[in-house]
């Protein structure tokens, strides 16, 4: 009971101290580097490592040979853009541990990005329609 | 009932005495920071992306990155700029690997692999500095190709489009593309060398013992976002200026 009391104490303490103590898995108790369980985080670390490299040896090979093998430059575009955000989507949910972080601040952070849709269709639109009114007039 | 008991931690969350994001003050600003440079990256990116739609020709990355250092006149597209992606990437995977040292309270392995990816961001920086130096020669730079008079001959090599195309668009193509290239790599560039900087402050707090006595690494874990960003960023680079 007593002891109970005693950390309620100290998780006040370091909250009005030193927050990072309190949020940067100290009080996890993580302590041995050679468990399983950080093996099995440092394994899934090099499989990720693994994809990004791989996804990469594909973009290069679709950049080389892509066109050349009759593939039309829209469709290798598409291929490129859907890889580039599957390893964006791996290096900020495993390599920034936003995946691990609580729900709620994980939407706080990618709800602003939403913004580039519109960023994205508006001013690429825009280019095209410059070039039309240069091209035609 | 289980949607109950969830509103109910919900509330209590947020009615203070910790934090509700479970995140420190420190790490919750750093994601913001982030976030606004992924704007600013963002906009860069789009103006190049509304540039190029604007333009009738646009040059081929095949044709303009294809040198390789000590090969010569070798033909290489892509090769280059896969090994600088390779590298950061590396340099990202040996960071995370110094993140999970910490967490652990392992110092030697936070050290090992601070310098590992110090090594990455230098390697890093080494290879853009050929890349620069490379076009510079090839009479690319900011302001470049403006003379109205350049020889079709100097820049139609960058080009995959028809001659005449070429011939009445290619030397403001090849100006505006230069200009991009220049700003964004080197704004990126920028970023990994502040980075590099930021990797030996926290070496050196490292080996110093600063973080042992302070019971945690949470720096690391904090400049190791700053670092992952700049690779997460040199992703969407690569995209725009040598795949699409």
């Amino acid at each position: 009971m007593s002891a109970h009391h005693h950390n309620d104490n100290d998780t006040q303490v370091l909250y009005e101290g030193d927050q990072s103590k309190l949020y940067s898995g100290l009080m996890n108790h993580h302590t041995d580097i050679q468990s399983a369980d950080s093996k099995k985080q440092v394994s899934k670390i090099w499989k990720v490592t693994g994809i990004l490299a791989i996804v990469t040896i594909i973009e290069v090979a679709l950049g080389l040979y892509g066109t050349g093998a009759g593939m039309p430059k829209g469709l290798v575009n598409v291929f490129f853009l859907l890889l580039t955000i599957y390893k964006a989507a791996y290096i900020v949910r495993v390599f920034m541990h936003l995946g691990d972080e609580k729900k709620s601040f994980l939407i706080t952070v990618l709800i602003p990005l939403t913004l580039f849709i519109w960023f994205i269709i508006a001013f690429l639109y825009d280019g095209g329609f410059w070039l039309e009114m240069n091209t035609k007039f | 009932m289980s949607q109950a008991t969830a509103t109910t931690q919900d509330v209590k969350s947020w009615n203070g005495g910790h934090s509700p994001f479970n995140v420190s003050y420190g790490k919750m600003m750093m994601w913001f920071f982030l976030l606004s440079d992924a704007f600013t990256f963002g906009a860069f990116l789009i103006s190049y992306g509304t540039t190029r739609f604007f333009s009738a020709v646009w040059p081929d990355p095949n044709k303009v990155f294809h040198s390789f250092p000590f090969l010569g006149e070798a033909n290489a597209p892509l090769l280059f700029v896969s090994l600088m992606t390779f590298i950061l990437i590396l340099s990202s995977v040996t960071m995370v690997l110094a993140v999970h040292a910490g967490h652990y309270n392992d110092r030697k392995g936070v050290i090992k692999w601070m310098l590992w990816t110090i090594i990455g961001g230098i390697a890093f920086l080494a290879c853009q500095a050929w890349e620069w130096t490379h076009l510079n020669h090839q009479g690319a730079w900011w302001g470049s190709f403006t003379n109205p008079a350049t020889a079709l001959s100097s820049f139609e090599h960058f080009f995959t489009a028809d001659k005449a195309v070429i011939a009445q668009h290619g030397l403001q193509a090849t100006h505006d593309f230069y200009n991009y290239f220049f700003t964004i790599t080197g704004f990126h560039g920028f970023h990994v060398f502040s980075g590099v900087i930021f990797n030996v402050m926290i070496l050196l707090n490292t080996v110093n013992g600063k973080y042992e006595l302070r019971g945690h690494y949470e720096m690391v874990e904090k400049v190791g976002l700053y670092w992952h960003f700049v690779d997460l960023v040199w992703v969407f680079v690569f995209t725009c200026f040598y795949l699409l």
